[in-house]
């Protein structure tokens, strides 16, 4: 593992600035995750070591949309390739933000920053350089819809990162695309800020190819009466790891979640969430589907964690799990910390196969098993893929779903 | 608005079995090493076997760490300051129950225990263990009659040494974890069940544990065997006396079910639970396992917890048989400081097995309560199922309700469920109960026992009505 070497060394990694030196700082002592915390008890260490494997790649190779650009009024930005924006119109405006900002932000998240929990991060933040992150401010009504690419060089590790601050009062749709290539690793950190009254509607589209890695770790803020809805998609990864915190910092915010990940051949997919309730009246609905096939592993870990303050809260989480082989394994944890008293909690988890009455019905109207069971996975996705936003129109992404079935 | 003091006054209640019995008593000194264990070994007057079972048990837990992963936080536990073995002294041979010292009667007749001669038409036959000892089992001759043994495990390993030879270790084998390789080490004494081929046991067994020793630690050893087509009802029941320190409890429990036999497990834990300040109160880490070795092997778990300091207990099944079935009912009702980290773990093995988990959490004052449990679905699970539903009380802003359930499936052609709920003492309801002339305490009580009603039904007659009337002590105050 070239990188954790360099990480103990401290070597080579150049051009350090103030937010490099603390996460290197952070990472020395201990440069891995404790493969016994319960973050990464099932993470699989050689996938891991395997991510790890790669050299850093500063520079970025052409990347390759999966879909075609449709109106002007998208906004389309590659992190790492043209990310330079200073849009200021009549009802809005989205702005660069100045490397002051970036630096007291990232710095203030990185105080709370636990080290397992976080690892994620602080490899990202140790290793991204200053082409590869992204910073902006938006604000105002009437805003297009952002699309962000991500994506990893074949035989290179690359690390980018994204902060972005929801001004108040602004509804913003943004559909964020993580793309890895052959024996690549992606290291992708994103940090949202929702200020008052804002809403932001988020897509996650994750997929690679054949060898593809992916660490993904997504940090948001949610200040009162904000509303933050995720709809997010992984599959065709070697290695993924998909980490969602969220704090709703003042209560009286929503979060909508509706999360998905596919694994087949040898794939380890994982999805780790962790919601805050920092305050009253707080809300969330949560889905998370996994669907392991081959000998693949799927991994669902959910925690919401409601302290006193947050009275009146309302919080739902759901785990439903598709097993598709009997070599491949399915894990699911839901958990509920509560002390609150006043408050509706509730979580489920169902782990099983299609339905086998639903396919004899359709069998028995004349349809193939094979027509059957995508019919079946179709509305299973579609629950999901209908969540998303931004490209619904462009790119059918069902379709490539089932297809790749 | 439900007055929140007054909910809390419900939930306060004195500690009824916190008396300490006067008896002399012989102990040994404290401290844990091979030679406490060889001591321990001579003066039960042990075979070979035992003792070497003991010894590797020791050597296995002074190279393990005492586990940290439950969400319960207490004082370190002093190993070397422990008495391991504390019995009264009495005649070495008892042959009826006159002979045992009338003070211990005194005490389990105070406790509600039928031992006496008299009390005997509750057809429910007891073993009562006193510190680390068995003091009496009850109905002897009439179960020996169906060819039952059930006896104290001490008599059993003179006894019957070839069963106990067989069977410990095979369910929770030694260095399974820390306090099960402690108690491998230095268990005194517990239980011992057989129930032979194709019988069912006539009347309901039952174990008392009483802690009497304020320095003493109890670790109890249950053994249960049920053989074909057999089937039993086995309760235990457990009350210490009121000390301002810390007395450990690490008990092992082992059941093992073979073709078509049945096996119910019904716990009524009320130990000491601490004062108020969370001062004094019992240790409690049990490992509790049953295995349905044979096809359509059933085992049945129901415990009602209220009692304990600390709680660390996940009563399991091993679903081996084809078709056997796994269940777990439970109610946990924790209070002032009180913390529990309890559950269970069912892993399906066989095909076509089964289970049902259902367990129903209230925590008040500052106490903590954590569901935690394993469902796993083994590669060759085929056609199996599980459900879990786990539902949580709170009463009061300062407690605290955690839900951890751990669910791995290696096989599709098997169903998991799992559902969790949290909720405290309806407004609506109450008022509703109060309009119609209800008292506020009874209207709580009768809410809360609705809460449990799904586990309550799953016990059995005397213990239904002991549960109940727990849980409403618990929640009898001085209100009004």
């Amino acid at each position: 593992m070239e990188i954790i070497d360099k990480i103990k060394t401290n070597k080579s990694i150049d051009n350090q600035t103030e937010i490099k030196k603390i996460c290197l700082d952070k990472l020395q002592s201990s440069p891995l995750p404790n493969p016994r915390s319960e973050q990464w008890r099932l993470s699989n260490k050689s996938k891991l070591s395997n991510f790890l494997d790669y050299s850093v790649n500063k520079n970025n190779s052409k990347i390759d949309i999966p879909y075609p650009k449709n109106s002007q009024s998208t906004i389309r930005l590659i992190i790492g390739e043209n990310c330079q924006i200073n849009l200021i119109e009549k009802n809005y405006s989205i702005q660069q933000l100045s490397e002051d900002e970036l630096q007291k932000y990232i710095k203030e998240q990185i105080s709370f920053f636990n080290q397992n929990e976080n690892w994620s991060d602080l490899l990202n933040l140790s290793l991204s350089c200053q082409n590869n992150i992204l910073g902006l401010k938006i604000n105002g009504s009437k805003i297009p819809p952002i699309e962000i690419f991500s994506h990893a060089s074949s035989n290179s590790l690359n690390a980018k990162t994204l902060i972005i601050f929801l001004e108040k009062n602004c509804n913003v749709e943004l559909l964020q695309v993580n793309l890895g290539e052959d024996n690549s690793s992606l290291s992708q950190a994103t940090f949202f800020c929702l200020e008052k009254n804002s809403s932001l509607n988020h897509g996650v589209v994750s997929y690679g190819v054949n060898k593809s890695n992916l660490l993904n770790s997504l940090n948001v803020i949610q200040q009162k009466n904000s509303e933050y809805n995720l709809g997010s998609l992984h599959f065709k990864f070697n290695y993924a790891r998909f980490e969602i915190r969220i704090k709703q910092s003042e209560g009286n915010a929503k979060t909508n979640i509706k999360g998905m990940q596919i694994t087949k051949k040898d794939e380890q997919i994982s999805t780790y969430t962790k919601i805050d309730f920092d305050g009253p009246n707080g809300f969330l609905d949560q889905i998370n589907k996994s669907l392991a096939d081959d000998k693949s592993h799927a991994i669902f870990e959910g925690s919401i964690i409601v302290p006193k303050i947050a009275q009146k809260t309302d919080a739902s989480q759901l785990s439903r799990n598709l097993l598709l082989s009997n070599l491949a394994q399915i894990d699911t944890k839901p958990q509920l910390e509560i002390i609150a008293d006043d408050v509706k909690c509730k979580h489920g988890a169902t782990i099983s196969q299609l339905n086998e009455e639903e396919l004899f019905y359709m069998r028995t109207r004349g349809i193939t098993l094979k027509e059957a069971s995508k019919l079946q996975l179709s509305s299973y996705f579609q629950e999901i893929i209908s969540f998303i936003p931004v490209s619904k129109d462009r790119w059918d992404l069902l379709d490539k779903l089932l297809n790749e079935n | 608005m439900v007055n929140e003091n007054l909910v809390k006054d419900v939930v306060k209640e004195p500690y009824k079995y916190g008396f300490v019995t006067d008896i002399e008593t012989e102990k040994i000194e404290k401290g844990l090493n091979e030679g406490i264990i060889k001591l321990i070994s001579q003066k039960k007057d042990e075979p070979r076997f035992l003792l070497d079972f003991r010894l590797k048990a020791f050597k296995k837990w002074q190279k393990m760490k005492e586990p940290d992963w439950a969400a319960l936080g207490y004082k370190k536990i002093d190993y070397q300051d422990i008495i391991y073995y504390s019995a009264p002294k009495q005649k070495e041979k008892i042959s009826s129950l006159d002979e045992v010292d009338p003070k211990l009667l005194e005490t389990f007749d105070k406790l509600g225990i039928p031992l006496t001669e008299q009390k005997k038409l509750t057809n429910v036959a007891v073993d009562a263990v006193f510190d680390s000892v068995s003091i009496a089992t009850t109905f002897r001759e009439e179960l020996a009659e169906h060819g039952v043994i059930f006896c104290s495990i001490s008599e059993a390993v003179k006894n019957h040494a070839d069963l106990i030879e067989k069977y410990l270790g095979t369910v929770v084998p030694a260095s399974d974890n820390y306090f099960a390789a402690l108690n491998s080490a230095v268990f005194s004494d517990g239980s011992f069940v057989y129930i032979p081929k194709g019988v069912t046991c006539p009347m309901d067994l039952s174990s008392y544990f009483r802690i009497n020793s304020g320095d003493s630690g109890q670790f109890e050893r249950t053994l249960i065997i049920a053989e074909e087509s057999s089937s039993v009802s086995y309760l235990e029941g457990c009350t210490a006396p009121m000390f301002d320190t810390n007395t450990l409890h690490a008990a092992v429990v082992e059941l093992i079910a073979l073709d078509d036999a049945t096996i119910k497990y019904s716990t009524v834990q009320n130990w000491y639970a601490g004062d108020e300040e969370g001062i004094g109160g019992i240790f409690n880490f049990v490992t509790k396992r049953g295995k349905c070795l044979g096809k359509r092997s059933k085992i049945s778990w129901s415990q009602v917890e209220t009692g304990s300091a600390i709680t660390w207990k996940y009563p399991s099944c091993l679903l081996l048989g084809e078709e056997s079935v796994g269940e777990f009912y439970s109610v946990a009702l924790t209070n002032n400081l009180q913390q529990a980290d309890t559950g269970t773990k069912m892993i399906h093995i066989g095909p076509k097995t089964k289970s049902t988990i259902v367990s129903k959490g209230i925590s008040a004052g500052n106490s903590k309560n954590s569901y935690r449990g394993l469902v796993k679905m083994g590669t060759k699970a085929t056609g199996s199922r599980n459900y879990s539903q786990c539902d949580s009380m709170l009463i009061g802003d300062q407690a605290s309700a955690n839900t951890f359930p751990y669910i791995k499936s290696q096989q599709p052609n098997s169903e998991i469920e799992h559902e969790a709920s949290t909720c405290r003492i309806s407004e609506d309801q109450l008022f509703y109960l109060q309009s119609r002339g209800i008292e506020f305490e009874e209207a709580v009580s009768m809410m809360v026992s609705g809460f449990c009603r799904d586990v309550f039904n799953q016990l059995p007659m005397e213990f239904a009505a002991e549960a109940d009337k727990l849980l409403a002590l618990k929640l009898e105050g001085s209100v009004g």
